[in-house]
Order: C-alpha cells, then structure tokens, then sequence
C-alpha cells in the first residue's frame, strides 16, 4: 500500500473521529487500518431496528483510486446485500466505474444506513429478495425481522 | 426465499454480472514509456491490414517520436496531464511555471461554484501542484532533471493518479462553468448529471468533451496548441489530425509556432506523439545510432566516384524529387543477382506474401539500373500513384536489403509495449527475411530507402562527409 493511501485512510479516520458518524461506531486497528470494521445499528425508522450489524470495510491497495469493499459479516435479509457467508455489497458509489476518488469512507456508511431504511429495488444483488419486497412487502418485512432477531441481536 | 429452482440462475447471473464488472484488462508496460522513434509504431502495424499499414508507415516521417502510455483506462488523461507539463519544461522558462501556477490556483475558484468542495480534491490538487514546484525548481537550477523528474513521478500510480483526478475535476467544473460549450454533444441527462457519470469516476475514459474542456482549461490558456492525431480505418493515407486548441495572444491573433501537445489516437487508447523538431538535435538516443551504424559501415560508405555517375545519368535527377533524393548511395551493386532480376513490367513484382499495398503504393519507383545503386525515386510518401507505375522504364526488384537492418530496427523498439513481431521470431532465420514485405517498405524509417531514413540523429554529414545536405529537405506535399 502507498503511503498516498495511508495518508489517506488516516485522515479519513481522523475526520470519523472528530466527527463520528451516528449509529455505527467504528473498531480502527492502526497494525492493519486498510481493514475498518464497523458497528452499525439498523436505523430507528427501519425493519432492521434493534439490530446490531457487523461490516468489514477493506480498503483496496489502490485506494482511494478504487473503492473501498464493503462486506456484512452479519447475516442480514436485504436485496443489496449478498445473501452468502460473504454478505458482499456492490452498488452506487460502491462499484467501480461510479467510485470517485474524493469520496469518503463517511459517504459509503451513510450510503449503507440510507439503504437499510430503503433497499433499492432496481440495483439488487439478491433478485429474489428483491421480488419479495417489490410484490410481497408484508413477507419481506417478516423475513428480514426474524433474521435481525436470529442473527443480529 | 423463494425456491431453488429459480433462485439459483439468478444468482449465477448476478455472480458472473459481478465478475465482468470486475474484470480489468491486462494492462503491461510503463504508465508513461520513454521517447522512442515511431517506427515503432510502424513495426507494429507491419501485419495489420493495408489502411493501418499506409498510415503507420506514413507516421515517422512526420512524427518522429511518440512515447506509450499504459491502456489502463487512464491514459487519455495522463496523456494529458503529461504533456502539459512537459510543454511547460520544454520552456524551460521558471516565470511561466509561476504564471501557470497562478493561473491554476484562480481556477480553484470554479470548484466551488460550480458545487464541487475543492476540500474533497485538495489532495489531488496538491500533488498537481508540488510536481509543478519540483519542476520548476529543477528548471531554475538548470539541472537537467526536469524530463526525468517528470517521468518518475507519472510512473508513480500515486502520483500519477492524484493529478489525473485533479485535471478530471478541472475538466468537469469547467464544463459546468460553460455548459453552452458542451450541451451539444451531452446527449443524455443535464451537464452535472453527465460530468458526474463520464467525467469524474476513477474508471472512465477521456471522451470527446473532456478533450475539450481540458483543452479549453488547461492548455490553451497556457500559450500550447493541442492536436489529436487520429488512426482508425477511415479513408486516407494518414493519421487525421484534428486541432483543439490554436493559441492566441491577447489581441486574438494567433501565436506563431506554439508549442504544441499531440495525442495519437488509436480506438480507445491514447499515445504522445512529438516531431522532430518538438526536441533539439542532440538527443539521447545513442543506442539507434550504433546499432544503424554498424550494419552499414562495411556495404555503405558512398563513394564520390558512383555519385558522379549518378548524376550522369540522363533522366536521373531530371524530376523534383531527384532533390530529396539521398545522394548516398547504398551500395548493393557488389552483388550481380539484383540485374539478373530485371523485370520490364511491374516493378516490384511483390512475392505472395508481399502482395501489399504499401508496396504497390511506392511503384512510382525512378526506374533505376541495379548497378547504378539507389533507386530510390520516392516521391511523396503518401502513394501519390497506386496503382500507376512509371510504365516505359523497366525496374528491377529491390535488392535484400541486409538483414542487419532488421535487427538495427529492432533495437528500436526497445523497451516499448509492442509484441514481438515476426522479425524477432524469424530473426535466426535469415532466408525468410528475403521476401518479407517490410524490409521491403519504405515507408518503414529504418529502411534504408526511406527519403527520410533518418532515426532522429543520424547524420549523413558527419557519417559520410559533407554535401549530401538534400536527404534533410522537408518532403513535397
């Protein structure tokens, strides 16, 4: 990794910690800081309420030139996330050919609680899901509750 | 879940959409390469089809160097981004970088009036500009650094990324800052929308708008003109430029003789092209002259005696061209075989293999007796008569050019990203040489028949003495 990268992911840290993001609280080691992981609580207003969700985020080598990846390592029902032991995210300002280099680390959690209060549909990794919210809400919602409870409390 | 059966093609699917919008090419090579010869380029189009041939073989004798830039997706922009600086070292003039600096730093303001928080692209500012002041210092102290300095630092992906990322958001705030510039060739979505999507990812390519936002930011303004030298498969017999920007003073008039930025555009994928003239005359390109050198110093030292015959010949140097001929004669005659070749009606006669258009382009050949050496009667280089040979004078097949050009051609490519070619791997197999087209091709620089056979420093003036001063005019249009 460059020191250009280094210098980054550190002042991206240093900004979180000034600023810290709410409803996640972020785990930095400085040994291995291109591996972030983050607490992020399922937002008051969604179906995930009350749940407590594991991410990795890992930065690549070429950082901040391609984006940092995001994985749950939390088990979650959502169209968005992968629905494996990867729990791999890859949408928006996530995938390679939209990743900005002045985007911030910041901007992807707030990406991600945005999408726990709203999936998008139309973006999903997870077709079924994505069927199941778009024609069967009510069955979606039980799903995705009874997964917060077995796997996120 | 919903049942297996359905759930798992989606899944595939979505597994495989992943992996190609994952995948990378292949990418090799520096990020920006050295200054080479562009018969290079030549050499790599030696087997592509008859319009790339005639228009690489046409390249060299305009555009002397060109130099790589990786195909990573990034290299329009580094492309770029590399020859604005180095026009500005090849000023070699310290008030200039200052004038650009400021000049640059007034730009900031655009950022943020266009919405852009110049906070978020500091960092990729900042290195844009601390290459400028290294540059500038080396350039002040005269050091001769500056070129290396410069190069190391595009081959740096840190670097060189950081300042690509600067000019893509110079570029996209400039286009928001003057969207009648542009609304015209956005087709879809508004200009923020489209600076958004094409112009500021990581991952996108220079297109056509950039070109001229950059253009219209970065180098024009800076006193450079800007030309794209096209090659594709369009009509023609060479490369299309097309200009972007022709600097003006502050009464509008244009400035004579800017220095000028030239892009070489392959369907997507931009190089640096130079002339000559772009570099003073003594450069560092010691290994082409050995190499060029050697073969000949055994089989080509003109003697005064054949140019005298030369010119005796009636007709000989009766047409313009005659002028831009190489008094040097290249002295094949020791060998009787090329007379006994002697064919009245197609000169040329290509081998099977040869059959190509680049050579049947050069058969307004100066019909020539092979003891009289040089035939070389070429005219301009573009094929003025394709398919019209001189028809009363009988021509002889070329004499083999030694097979020791090859590998002096070879040497030129050191280095460079191109794949080996037939001539390396036919290298050791000398026999084959004789029939490949290439050689036989003048529009090949290293040939020896080439009016402009001249890897930027060769000399004929120092190498065979003086007076053969013609070889260096400029080719009629």
């Amino acid at each position: 990794m460059s020191a250009g990268a280094k210098k980054r992911i550190m002042k991206e840290y240093t900004e979180c910690m000034n600023d810290p993001p709410t409803g996640m609280k972020i785990n930095f080691n400085e040994q291995n800081m291109t591996k972030w992981e983050v607490l992020v609580d399922g937002p008051e207003q969604s179906i995930y309420a009350g749940g407590h969700f594991k991410l990795e985020i890992n930065f690549p080598n070429e950082y901040p030139f391609k984006p940092p990846v995001v994985s749950f390592k939390t088990k979650i029902y959502h169209p968005n996330v992968s629905n494996d032991d990867k729990g791999s995210m890859c949408l928006g300002l996530l995938r390679a050919d939209e990743w900005k280099p002045p985007n911030k680390v910041v901007a992807v959690l707030r990406l991600i609680q945005t999408l726990l209060i709203e999936p998008n549909q139309d973006d999903a990794i997870e077709p079924s899901i994505a069927n199941e919210y778009k024609e069967n809400r009510k069955e979606f919602e039980k799903n995705a509750k009874d997964w917060v409870k077995r796997y996120a409390k | 879940m919903a049942d297996a059966g359905y759930v798992l093609p989606d899944e595939e699917l979505a597994q495989l959409q992943k992996l190609s919008s994952d995948f990378e090419p292949e990418t090799t090579g520096p990020l920006v390469g050295e200054r080479q010869s562009s018969a290079a380029i030549t050499t790599e189009y030696a087997n592509a089809d008859p319009v790339y041939r005639v228009k690489t073989a046409a390249l060299p004798s305009k555009y002397a160097y060109f130099r790589t830039c990786r195909g990573d997706g990034h290299c329009g922009w580094r492309a770029i981004a590399f020859t604005y600086l180095e026009a500005l070292v090849r000023e070699a003039n310290v008030g200039k970088f200052e004038e650009e600096e400021a000049r640059l730093m007034s730009i900031n303001n655009l950022f943020n009036n266009v919405g852009i928080n110049y906070e978020l692209i500091i960092d990729f500012a900042e290195e844009m500009f601390d290459l400028l002041h290294k540059l500038a210092h080396s350039v002040s102290s005269n050091d001769g650094n500056a070129d290396a300095i410069l190069l190391q630092a595009f081959n740096d992906m840190g670097t060189s990324l950081s300042i690509i990322t600067y000019i893509k958001f110079l570029a996209s705030a400039w286009v928001q800052a003057h969207p009648a510039d542009f609304e015209a060739f956005i087709t879809t979505g508004d200009v923020k929308t489209y600076c958004s999507l094409s112009i500021e990812p990581s991952q996108c390519e220079l297109d056509y708008v950039a070109v001229g936002a950059l253009s219209a930011a970065l180098i024009k303004p800076a006193g450079f003109a800007f030309e794209i030298m096209y090659l594709d498969r369009s009509a023609g017999e060479e490369v299309n430029a097309t200009v972007f920007s022709q600097p003006t003073d502050q009464n509008g008039m244009l400035l004579p003789n800017p220095p000028t930025i030239r892009l070489l555009y392959r369907p997507g994928h931009y190089d640096i092209l130079y002339k000559a003239e772009d570099f003073p005359p003594p450069v560092q390109q010691q290994p082409i002259q050995v190499a060029l050198a050697n073969p000949y110093n055994d089989s080509f030292i003109p003697s005064e005696s054949s140019v005298d015959i030369m010119a005796m010949i009636p007709g000989m140097y009766s047409t313009s061209f005659g002028h831009r001929w190489p008094s040097v004669p290249y002295e094949f005659d020791a060998s009787p075989t090329p007379q006994a070749q002697v064919t009245p009606v197609q000169p040329y006669t290509p081998t099977p293999a040869s059959a190509a258009p680049v050579n049947t382009s050069r058969q307004d050949y100066m019909p020539v007796h092979a003891s009289h050496q040089p035939n070389h009667s070429n005219t301009g280089r573009h094929g003025l008569h394709l398919e019209g040979p001189p028809v009363t004078l009988p021509i002889h097949s070329l004499p083999p050019p030694p097979v020791s050009i090859e590998r002096g051609h070879l040497t030129l490519e050191r280095g460079g990203p191109f794949r080996p070619s037939m001539y390396e791997l036919e290298q050791i197999n000398v026999p084959s040489f004789q029939t490949s087209i290439f050689k036989n091709s003048q529009y090949n620089t290293a040939h020896y028949m080439n009016p402009d056979f001249q890897p930027e420093a060769w000399s004929p003036d120092t190498e065979y003495g003086a007076g053969h001063k013609g070889k260096h005019k400029p080719p009629a249009q």
